[in-house]
């Protein structure tokens, strides 16, 4: 997995556990047409997307928006 | 960094307000238990003032229960799928509370048999509603997990149960009785409540526990586990009630604190939800 990757699973596993996380990853990679090890930050706002989709309904919405800034942060 | 900060710190997740008013809620819950079983032994005569406040005490905690998880889900935001969940949560223990009032003003004010009455369409509106409540819960891992595997085997269990009820308790008791001993209303609701227990709390407790599951330990699974041994606690005691009530062994003051613990576990699950809702 990229740092990328390991940024989001650290940022989002606590949340919504190991799996779930690594599904928020994969379904992103998928959607652009790369693997996990490939994905950079230049693929935030898929990732952002792809999050907002699988977690939207089972979290609210502004704890979305919290973890996808923390993953931004997280990358910079 | 932050990142890390989640990583090392799962255990802080609690505030102390949930904590304390977890605490504070089980002690509420342990007096009734203390005036419950005086209420059964006499040592507070029925009839008395003494005896009146202790029915009404456990009567409201129930309201008091439903308050606090309507209050959470409003503060999640009830347009939100998740806020919605747990206001349907809310919903049901709120059915379940006015059950309660009903039957209380029924049982010790009118001093009518409650059972059964217009109490029970709100106490069977709880299993309509903790059923919303979990579906809807469960259609939100659709994306995240097969959730067809936890439908089939929460429904297998479901009609093991069923079949179980008939054979242990609605063939050779409640059908037996019939309407010449039951009546209509006793009938419906001495079927109704057993299998409602296992259709409408276990099976749906089993389904989400097995979708929730895909979370594993990540804290947003957290309140959903503890709305699990809820509805789990419910039922057992529906079907102690139940099997107490038709062996005639007489109804204790655990089954009575059956409930009051069922909807105190929703309640602290409502609690801990709203801090692992919460990011920082």
């Amino acid at each position: 997995m990229s740092e990328f990757s390991n940024t989001v699973v650290s940022t989002l596993g606590p949340f919504v556990g190991q799996t779930a996380a690594d599904t928020c990853v994969r379904a992103t990679a998928l959607s652009l047409g790369k693997t996990t090890d490939d994905l950079s930050a230049a693929d935030l706002p898929a990732l952002g997307a792809n999050v907002r989709r699988l977690l939207g309904p089972i979290a609210p919405a502004a704890v979305i928006e919290d973890l996808i800034a923390e993953i931004e942060r997280g990358i910079a | 960094m932050s990142a890390t900060r989640h990583r090392e710190a799962p255990a802080g997740v609690l505030s102390s307000l949930t904590k304390i008013g977890a605490i504070a809620l089980l002690a509420l819950v342990a007096v009734y238990g203390v005036l419950s079983a005086g209420m059964g032994t006499d040592a507070i005569p029925e009839g008395s003032v003494a005896y009146a406040a202790a029915y009404w005490y456990g009567t409201l905690l129930q309201v008091f229960f439903a308050a606090i998880i309507i209050a959470v889900a409003v503060n999640i935001g009830v347009r939100q799928n998740v806020g919605k969940q747990w206001l349907l949560v809310g919903l049901g223990v709120a059915a379940f509370a006015i059950g309660d009032i009903i039957w209380t003003v029924l049982e010790l004010h009118l001093g009518l048999d409650p059972y059964p009455s217009v109490a029970d369409v709100f106490y069977v509106l709880e299993y309509a509603f903790f059923v919303a409540a979990v579906v809807l819960a469960i259609r939100g891992y659709r994306a995240l997990t097969d959730v067809r595997l936890p439908i089939l085997v929460a429904g297998s269990v479901a009609i093991g149960l069923v079949v179980l009820i008939h054979e242990l308790l609605l063939r050779p008791y409640i059908f037996a009785a019939g309407t010449e001993e039951l009546g209509l209303g006793g009938l419906v609701v001495s079927t109704l409540y057993p299998l409602g227990d296992a259709l409408f709390m276990v099976a749906p407790a089993i389904a989400l526990a097995l979708a929730v599951r895909t979370l594993g330990t990540g804290r947003l699974a957290w309140p959903w586990w503890i709305v699990v041994v809820g509805a789990l606690v419910f039922a057992v005691t529906d079907a102690g009630y139940a099997y107490a009530d038709w062996a005639g062994i007489g109804l204790t003051a655990i089954l009575d604190l059956g409930w009051l613990t069922a909807n105190l576990v929703f309640a602290i699950a409502a609690l801990v939800a709203r801090d692992a809702y919460r990011t920082r």
